[in-house]
């Protein structure tokens, strides 16, 4: 493959991640393109970009799912290059065919390999082939009930039900015992038709305590490859991320080594181009089984793109250029420690149900070492259609514990109004013993959730103090201004404006 | 100026004097002296004996929200002076659950009448890309399902009553 520049990136999605693929192509001098649906107009990313299309009503399947829309747009701006950051149409195996046939490059695999790695039975498939250990399970999917029952029966309960066209946590289901198998089935077939267009489901035996690792990988059209270490991604909910680090506090120097390996095993037999991720399961006796590969960049690439010093969005542009991958793996070193809190639009105190608004008042943390990754800017409305990601909280630092120290730091500088988010649930888990001690599995959020949220004394009283004071001060403006009607108007007025003639008469 | 104020279940009687900027503040008969200034159109300075305390606050329409180190929390305002006191909560009968975000709702799990346990997933709402399952707020009776399959409710919308 000869390289080319690119003149012009068109950014195929929303929210942080079209921020951050803008803000690598500005430093690369590229000019970006973001498209927005309706309900967007007003967002971070449209503002951020060079030019912006709209695509079309707020609904993710009328804008950001169009294949036509999103190519439509490509051609009108004349962008020489897509990029899909992640979800959306970022694993649409359909989508990069139709770049590829549109002469537009998609920054990312080739059609061929999204296809073979996206459904998840072939992948295991694949893994098998090139030697990696995989989790017990179907290698194809499972067609009606009864079939699913005898295969389940087969691998024997607990299960994991999966969605073959998965990812995201989406479509998936632990099924103890047999009784549950069927309402599972429904609710999984349902939720990955919703997500995927596609209800094809798949079994993995669930392995006790699981430990989430994960390898990111880049490699160019010239047959090169390297690894960027992994990724601890133990922390979630609902079968979602919601804190990574880098280096994984489990792994030992030869573990890390084998599973680097392993993963580009699967590089090499499939013939992988840019950057992609191998998700391993990690069992108590620290035996590593494939998952899945994600073939695009993943949410959390910034706690390797701090311990490697490495710009992935760049490396994946430059790769989808043809340039050849400027290190070997002996370049390629892991320093320091990162990582990563998601900051979602969520209610951990309500079993982090959606939270959608918006926010109206918000204070970003900063200083050295960190580093946040934000979608939106104070007024931005956190949209009920698309995922309730706000921003990624990313801190580096030198040891595991100084990283500990300062994400408790940024996160107690962060201050948010509107919307409630994952923050307080941080610094419960940053607090938390087995969190420190770096001795989580995949039921940690549970853990830390049975524990309890006791705000202790001191926060309720000095809260108490600055609504009561403020309060004070309106009803004051509100006596001494002309025509003022005194607290009672004040009050039936619903404690609504005020706020701004307050400010005024104290400046 | 008196309220009552409560927070994470925690009612507090304060009694704010003073003014620009310099405050003695009683909790429940406790006096504090605070320096406060408003920093932003939604945040202020405390400096409560010596201590700082930089906060958003934000009206709510029963009080303030208030950001803290980590979260916000709500503060619910009654002035005590003029006995506006907050209707008590009833901590009996019957109980609702309602929407908490907007959303579809893609599956009714009890019928009415049935025996539910607190806790015990009610109705499964899609919002987000993401499917919610809605927990009964107490152990009951299922009186009423305010909703159907298919059906698009908004926030704060009923969707069942457990008694």
């Amino acid at each position: 493959m000869s390289a080319r520049a690119f003149r012009k990136v068109l950014i195929a999605n929303r929210g942080e991640i079209a921020v951050r693929v803008a803000r690598a192509c500005r430093e690369m001098g590229i000019a970006s393109v973001a498209v927005f649906s309706e309900a967007d107009r007003a967002a971070l990313h449209v503002r951020m970009a060079d030019e912006a299309l709209p695509i079309g009503p707020a609904p993710s399947r009328e804008s950001y799912l169009r294949i036509d829309h999103v190519l439509d747009a490509a051609r009108s701006s004349g962008a020489d290059a897509i990029h899909p950051g992640y979800g959306f149409l970022a694993e649409n195996a359909d989508f990069a065919r139709a770049c590829e046939e549109a002469g537009i490059a998609f920054i990312g695999p080739r059609s061929g390999t999204i296809a073979l790695l996206g459904e998840k039975t072939s992948a295991r498939r694949e893994a098998v082939a090139a030697g990696i250990p995989v989790v017990p399970g179907t290698f194809e999917p499972v067609a009606g009930d009864r079939e699913a029952a005898q295969a389940a029966e087969r691998i024997g309960y607990p299960v994991m039900l999966k969605a073959a066209a998965g990812g995201g946590g989406r479509g998936l289901r632990l099924v103890a015992s047999p009784v549950e198998l069927l309402p599972a089935l429904a609710r999984a077939r349902s939720e990955a038709r919703g997500a995927f267009g596609d209800d094809r489901l798949y079994f993995e035996k669930a392995l006790a305590r699981p430990r989430h690792v994960e390898i990111q990988i880049l490699a160019d059209h010239h047959g090169n490859a390297v690894h960027l270490f992994e990724r601890e991604c133990s922390i979630q909910r609902r079968h979602q991320k919601v804190i990574e680090e880098s280096p994984s506090p489990l792994l030992t120097p030869t573990l890390r080594r084998r599973m680097g390996d392993l993963a580009l095993a699967l590089v090499r037999r499939t013939g992988y181009v840019n950057a992609g991720t191998l998700e391993f399961l990690v069992d108590a006796d620290l035996q590593p089984y494939f998952l899945e590969m994600n073939t695009r960049l993943q949410v959390e690439h910034p706690v390797t793109e701090m311990v490697t010093g490495l710009d992935l969005v760049k490396l994946q542009i430059r790769i989808a250029q043809g340039e050849a991958l400027p290190m070997r793996q002996k370049d390629v070193v892991q320093r320091g420690h990162a990582i990563e809190c998601r900051v979602y639009a969520e209610d951990p105190d309500a079993g982090f149900l959606p939270s959608p608004g918006r926010i109206t008042a918000l204070r970003v943390p900063g200083g050295p070492g960190v580093r946040d990754d934000s979608g939106v800017s104070e007024g931005a409305e956190v949209q009920v259609h698309y995922d309730p990601l706000v921003s990624k909280l990313v801190v580096w630092a030198e040891s595991r514990e100084e990283a500990i120290r300062r994400m408790r730091r940024a996160v107690s500088e962060y201050r948010i109004l509107g919307i409630r988010t994952t923050l307080p649930f941080f610094e419960r888990v940053l607090d938390h013993p087995a969190f420190v001690a770096g001795d989580v599995d995949t039921s940690f959020v549970d853990t830390v959730l049975a524990a309890g949220n006791g705000r202790p004394s001191p926060a309720i009283e000095i809260a108490v103090m600055a609504a009561a004071i403020t309060a004070f001060e309106e009803s004051r403006v509100k006596r001494t201004a002309p025509g003022g009607a005194g607290v009672a108007a004040w009050r039936a007025a619903g404690l609504r404006e005020a706020h701004g003639s307050r400010l005024g008469s104290r400046a | 100026m008196t309220f009552d104020a409560t927070a994470s279940g925690r009612t507090i009687r304060v009694d704010v004097r003073g003014g620009d900027g310099r405050y003695t503040v009683s909790l429940d008969g406790r006096p504090i002296e605070v320096d406060h200034v408003a920093t932003g159109r939604h945040f202020a300075s405390l400096l409560v004996g010596g201590k700082s305390h930089d906060l958003g606050v934000e009206k709510r329409p029963r009080g303030y929200a208030v950001a803290l180190p980590g979260g916000a929390l709500t503060v619910d305002l009654a002035e005590a002076a003029r006995g506006l006191s907050m209707p008590a909560r009833p901590t009996g009968g019957p109980a609702r659950l309602t929407a908490p975000m907007p959303g579809r709702v893609v599956r009714v799990l009890e019928a009415p009448g049935a025996e539910v346990a607190a806790g015990q997933g009610l109705v499964v709402i899609e919002a987000m890309k993401m499917e919610n399952e809605l927990k009964s707020p107490r152990a009951g009776r299922l009186q009423e399902m305010a909703v159907r399959e298919g059906q698009a409710v908004e926030a704060g919308a009923l969707l069942a009553v457990v008694g």
